[in-house]
C-alpha cells in the first residue's frame, strides 16, 4: 500500500517534470485563428508537407491521407517540444498494446493524434496549438517509422531554409539533384519516355541527355538544370526522375543504334559495355552485331546542341546511322553521305566521324 | 489511475531496458562511424579493399571509401543505379551491382576516382517494376560471382519500355498499361515477366559469361557464403513464404516461390501460379531455417561469416546474418541431415544501440563494419561498428537435432537445475506454404521435455522431446536457464527448423 502511494507521487513529480508547463497549458488561452491544411503520408516514410507554419493558440485543423503507395499504416502525432524521440521510443516498446492503441503511447507530451491510417484512408484532426512559440514535431510512431518519419511544426517561430533545418531528417534536407549542380555529371536513374537502364547525363552550358543503355543510344536532350530523382530515390522507386524543361529533341523508341549493310537491313543485336569518364564526361561503348562503338557526347560550343563522336571498330562493310529528323533540329555529319534520316559511312569513314546536333534557332 | 499504471508499467519497461543493454555492453561494443560527407548514407554494399580501406555504396549512387586510419572518406565513384553489393577485387577494382547491370568499377589513372565503369553483366530482364532489386555479388569459393534479381511486385506496374524478352506465361503485356487493376489482382502478388526474376545467377569474373543457378527466390536480400564454402541465401516472408527464409542453394534448386518456374529451360509454358501446391512441394528445395516473423525477424539481410579468432571466441566460424526492422543480429546454425541442410536462429546481440536496418555487414579484421539503410521501408541510415568486449555471454552456442530431441551446447557450463524440464519452455508450429502474404503460426503446441541430460562438463544438454515432426519450427524459451555462474542467458530464443528428423540408427 505504501509503495503504491510512493509510486504515484513518484509518476506524479516525473509528469511535471516531463511536462515543464503542463499547469500552464491548460489555463485558457486566447482564441487563435482557425487553420486548416492537407498533410499526406508519403512513400519513403515522410510526411508531405515536412514542415508547418501556425501561431501559438491557433485552431488547427489537419486533412491527414495516408497516400502511401507501399501499402504502409501511419499515424500523425503530434509532441512537445524535444520529446519525439521519447515518444517513439516508448511507442516502440509498447509489445501487445500497440496495435491495439494503434501506437500511440499514453504520454503527456502527446498533444494530438490520429488514428493508424490504412493505406488511402483520411481523417480530420482538430487541435488547439499550446501558447509557447517552440517547433513541435510531428511523428508516426507505427514501429520503426518514427526514425525516420517525421516533420515539424513551427508555432511562432521563424523557419530556417529546408536545407538547414534541424527539425527535420536529413533526408528531407538534402538536395536531391544529382550531383548537386556540378557539371558534367553522369547518373544513371530511371527516366521519362526512355528504357529502365537509362543514363542522364549532366554536360557544361546547361546541356543533358538521356542515353539508354539497354538499346544503346541516345534517346533525348534538353537544356537547362539536370533532373531531379527525389521521387525515385525518396519514394519506393517506381517515380522516373523529373526533367526541369521538355526536351528540345528526342528519338522515338524505334530508331536503332545503326544498321549494317543496307538501310533497312534489321538492326544488329546491340549490347551495352559500359563508359569510360574523361574529365568527368562518358564515353559509351557497345557493341552492334560484329561491331564495337564508342560514342561521346558532348555540347556545343555554342546554343543548345550536342556533338556526339563516333568511333567504330570492327566494321567491313556499309554502316547506317540514323538521324531521326525533327522540325526545328539540324543534322551535321564530319564524314559520311546523308541519305535523307541515315548518314551513310564507308567502314574507313566509320572508324571515326561527328555528329552534330543543334537546334535551328539557335543564335 | 489508468495512466498512471501504464507509465509504471512503461517506466519499469525502460528499466529493464536499460538493464537488457548494460549487460549488452559488457559483451559487445558497439560504435558509429562518421557517415561520408554530403552522401545520404543508405548503404546497399560493404566490401574491404585490399589496402584494408571500407567500400561502401549507397542509395543514391555513389561508392566511397573509407580509411578506418584516417577515420576519412573519399568518393571512389559516383552516378550508379541503386547499387544493393560490392566485391573488392585483388587489384582495387569494385564489383558493384547496380538495378540494371554488375559493373566493374576501375581507376585507370591512378589518381584515386574510377574512371571506368565497364559492364560485366546485364543479360537480364528489367520491367522498371520497382520492387526489381538486383542484390550481390557474392564471390564464391569456385571464384564464381554470384547474384540474386528480386521479382516484381503487384504493388505498382511496369514502365512503357522494358529491357530484355518478354514472358507471354500469364497476363498479356497491353494490359499491365490498360487494366491495371485487374492485372494486380492475377499477375500474382511478386511476379516474373522479363529474364531471371526470382533467378540466382552465376556469373563469370573474367568473362561476365551467366548461368542460371537456382530458382524459385522472392526478396532475396542477403547474398553469401558460409564457412563451407555453401551459398547461403535470405529471402523475405511472403507469398510463398511462411516466414523469412534462410536457404541453403544448390545449382538448379527451386527454392519455393513458383513465379520464376517460367524461365526454367524445360518449363512446359503453364502458369506456375496455378500449380497444385503438391506439384510445387515436390519440386522445390524448402528453406532451411525459418526466421518466424516478429519474434526472430521481419526482413533479413546479407549473411557473412564470423572470424575465427580469439576475438570472436566460441561462435568464430559461424554465420551472421542482418536484419532490417529490428535492431538485431543474428546467428544461424545449420547441419546437414538426410541430405537436406537445416538449423536454427538465434540472436548475436539484440540492442537498441545497433539502431534499425542492418543492411550490410562486413568484417574488417574483428571488427564487423554495419551499414544500415531503409529505402521506402523502415530502416536506419549511417555506419557502425560492432566488436566483442572479450566477455562472451551465457548463451547457446550450437543446437544438434537427435532422434529423440535436440542437443544444445552452451558458451558456459549449466547450473544443475537446467535439469528440470519446468525450466524449458518449448513451442512447435509450422507455416503455410501458399499464395497469400507471410502465414501464421500453424498448429501450435507447447512442449514440455521428457528428459533433460547434462554433459559430465555441463556445457551441453540433451532435450528429449515428446515428438519431433518434420517441417516444424522447435522454438526454445531458455530465459529460466541459469549457468553455473548464476548468469542467464542473454539471447534466450532460439528456432530450430526441422526439415528431416534423423533414424536412431544414426550415431
Amino acid at each position: 500500500m505504501r509503495l503504491q502511494l510512493l509510486k504515484k507521487s513518484f509518476i506524479v513529480a516525473i509528469i511535471i517534470a516531463a511536462c515543464g508547463s503542463a499547469h500552464a497549458a491548460d489555463k485558457p488561452m486566447p482564441k487563435g485563428k482557425v487553420m486548416t491544411m492537407r498533410v499526406a503520408m508519403r512513400d519513403g516514410l515522410r510526411f508531405d508537407p515536412p514542415r508547418l507554419k501556425v501561431n501559438p493558440g491557433d485552431e488547427v485543423t489537419i486533412q491527414l491521407e495516408n497516400a502511401d503507395s507501399t501499402h504502409q499504416m501511419h499515424n500523425f502525432v503530434l509532441v512537445r517540444p524535444e520529446t519525439r524521440n521519447e515518444v517513439v521510443k516508448v511507442a516502440l516498446e509498447m509489445g501487445e498494446a500497440g496495435p491495439k492503441r494503434q501506437f500511440v503511447p499514453d504520454l503527456p507530451a502527446i498533444l494530438a493524434h490520429s488514428d493508424l491510417l490504412a493505406p488511402d484512408k483520411t481523417q480530420r484532426l482538430t487541435f488547439t496549438m499550446p501558447k509557447q512559440p517552440a517547433v513541435y514535431p510531428y511523428v508516426c510512431t507505427f514501429p520503426g517509422h518514427g526514425l525516420v518519419m517525421y516533420g515539424a511544426m513551427y508555432s511562432g517561430v521563424p523557419m530556417p531554409p529546408l536545407h538547414e533545418d534541424p527539425h527535420l531528417p536529413s533526408m528531407l534536407t538534402q538536395g536531391l539533384i544529382p550531383g548537386g549542380g556540378r557539371r558534367p555529371f553522369v547518373q544513371r536513374v530511371f527516366m521519362p519516355d526512355s528504357g529502365p537502364a537509362s543514363i542522364a547525363v549532366a554536360l557544361p552550358g546547361e546541356q543533358n541527355f538521356c542515353w539508354d543503355a539497354g538499346t544503346c543510344r541516345l534517346r533525348y536532350a534538353w537544356s537547362g538544370g539536370f533532373v531531379d530523382a527525389s521521387e525515385h530515390w525518396r519514394g519506393n522507386g517506381s517515380a522516373v526522375a523529373r526533367l526541369p524543361a521538355e526536351p528540345w529533341w528526342k528519338a522515338s523508341a524505334e530508331v536503332p543504334a545503326l544498321r549494317v549493310g543496307a538501310v533497312h537491313a534489321e538492326p544488329p543485336a546491340v549490347s551495352f559495355l559500359g563508359y569510360q569518364l574523361e574529365d568527368g564526361i562518358p564515353e559509351f561503348r557497345y557493341r552492334a552485331g560484329a561491331i564495337e562503338v564508342r560514342e561521346k557526347i558532348t555540347a556545343s560550343s555554342t546554343g543548345r546542341g550536342l556533338s556526339l563522336r563516333y568511333r567504330l571498330t570492327g566494321a567491313t562493310t556499309t554502316v547506317w546511322v540514323p538521324m531521326p529528323v525533327a522540325k526545328g533540329i539540324r543534322w551535321l555529319a564530319s564524314a559520311g553521305e546523308a541519305s535523307h534520316d541515315h548518314l551513310r559511312l564507308t567502314p574507313e569513314q566509320a572508324a571515326e566521324f561527328t555528329l552534330t546536333l543543334s537546334t535551328t534557332d539557335e543564335k | 489511475m489508468k495512466s498512471d499504471r501504464l507509465l509504471l508499467f512503461v517506466m519499469l519497461s525502460c528499466l529493464t531496458a536499460a538493464a537488457a543493454e548494460v549487460d549488452v555492453a559488457r559483451h559487445y561494443r558497439v560504435e558509429p562511424v562518421m557517415a561520408p560527407p554530403g552522401i545520404e548514407a543508405q548503404v546497399g554494399g560493404l566490401a574491404v579493399m585490399p589496402d584494408g580501406r571500407v567500400a561502401a555504396c549507397f542509395h543514391h549512387g555513389q561508392v566511397a571509401l573509407f580509411d578506418p586510419v584516417k577515420q576519412s572518406w573519399q568518393t571512389f565513384a559516383e552516378g550508379l543505379h541503386q547499387p544493393l553489393g560490392l566485391v573488392a577485387e585483388k587489384d582495387g577494382s569494385l564489383l558493384v551491382m547496380q538495378r540494371a547491370e554488375l559493373t566493374r568499377l576501375r581507376d585507370t589513372d591512378a589518381d584515386g576516382i574510377a574512371d571506368d565503369y565497364a559492364t560485366l553483366w546485364a543479360g537480364f530482364g528489367l520491367t522498371g517494376n520497382y520492387h526489381e532489386f538486383a542484390f550481390g555479388p557474392a564471390l564464391g569459393p569456385d571464384g564464381k560471382l554470384y547474384v540474386t534479381l528480386n521479382l516484381a511486385s503487384n504493388g505498382d506496374s511496369i514502365q512503357e519500355e522494358i529491357r530484355g524478352p518478354w514472358s507471354d506465361i500469364g497476363v498479356p503485356r497491353e494490359k499491365f498499361y490498360s487494366d491495371w487493376a485487374n492485372v494486380k489482382a492475377k499477375a500474382g502478388r511478386m511476379y516474373s515477366r522479363v529474364a531471371w526474376r526470382g533467378w540466382t545467377m552465376q556469373i563469370d569474373p573474367a568473362t561476365g559469361e551467366a548461368t542460371p543457378f537456382a530458382s524459385g527466390f522472392r526478396s532475396p536480400d542477403g547474398v553469401g557464403f558460409d564457412a563451407d564454402g555453401k551459398l547461403i541465401i535470405t529471402d523475405n516472408q511472403g507469398d510463398w513464404r511462411g516466414a523469412n527464409e534462410v536457404h541453403v542453394v544448390k545449382r538448379d534448386g527451386f527454392h519455393g516461390h513458383p513465379a520464376s518456374l517460367v524461365w526454367r529451360r524445360d518449363w512446359d509454358g503453364s502458369d506456375p501460379l496455378t500449380l497444385s501446391r503438391e506439384k510445387l512441394d515436390a519440386l522445390r528445395t524448402p528453406a532451411a531455417i525459418w526466421l518466424p516473423e516478429n519474434l526472430y525477424a521481419n526482413s533479413p539481410t546479407q549473411p557473412v561469416v564470423i572470424p575465427k579468432t580469439a576475438a570472436w571466441g566460441p561462435f568464430g566460424g559461424q554465420l551472421l546474418v542482418g536484419e532490417m526492422n529490428a535492431p538485431v543480429l543474428i546467428r544461424l546454425l545449420l547441419e546437414e541431415v538426410d541430405g537436406l541442410w537445416q538449423g536454427a536462429c538465434v540472436n548475436l546481440v539484440k540492442s537498441e544501440s545497433l539502431k534499425r536496418g542492418l543492411h550490410r555487414l562486413v568484417f574488417v579484421g574483428d571488427t564487423l563494419f554495419i551499414g544500415r539503410t531503409h529505402l521506402a521501408w523502415p530502416g536506419g541510415e549511417g555506419l557502425g561498428t560492432l566488436k566483442p568486449t572479450g566477455d562472451f555471454p551465457f548463451d547457446p552456442l550450437d543446437i544438434h537435432i537427435t532422434p529423440k530431441g535436440f542437443q544444445l551446447r552452451f558458451t558456459e557450463p549449466l547450473d544443475a537445475s537446467a535439469t528440470d524440464p519446468g525450466l524449458w519452455a518449448i513451442e512447435r508450429y509450422t507455416f503455410h506454404y501458399h499464395a497469400a502474404y507471410g502465414s501464421p503460426q500453424v498448429d501450435p503446441a507447447k512442449l514440455k521435455p521428457t528428459c533433460i541430460t547434462l554433459s559430465t562438463d555441463a556445457l551441453t544438454a540433451e532435450v528429449e522431446l515428446p515428438e519431433l515432426k518434420r517441417d516444424y519450427v522447435y522454438d526454445f524459451d531458455l530465459s529460466k536457464l541459469r549457468s553455473q555462474q548464476k548468469q542467464p542467458v542473454l539471447n534466450p530464443r532460439l528456432a530450430y527448423t526441422v526439415r528431416r528428423v534423423p533414424s536412431k540408427a544414426d550415431p
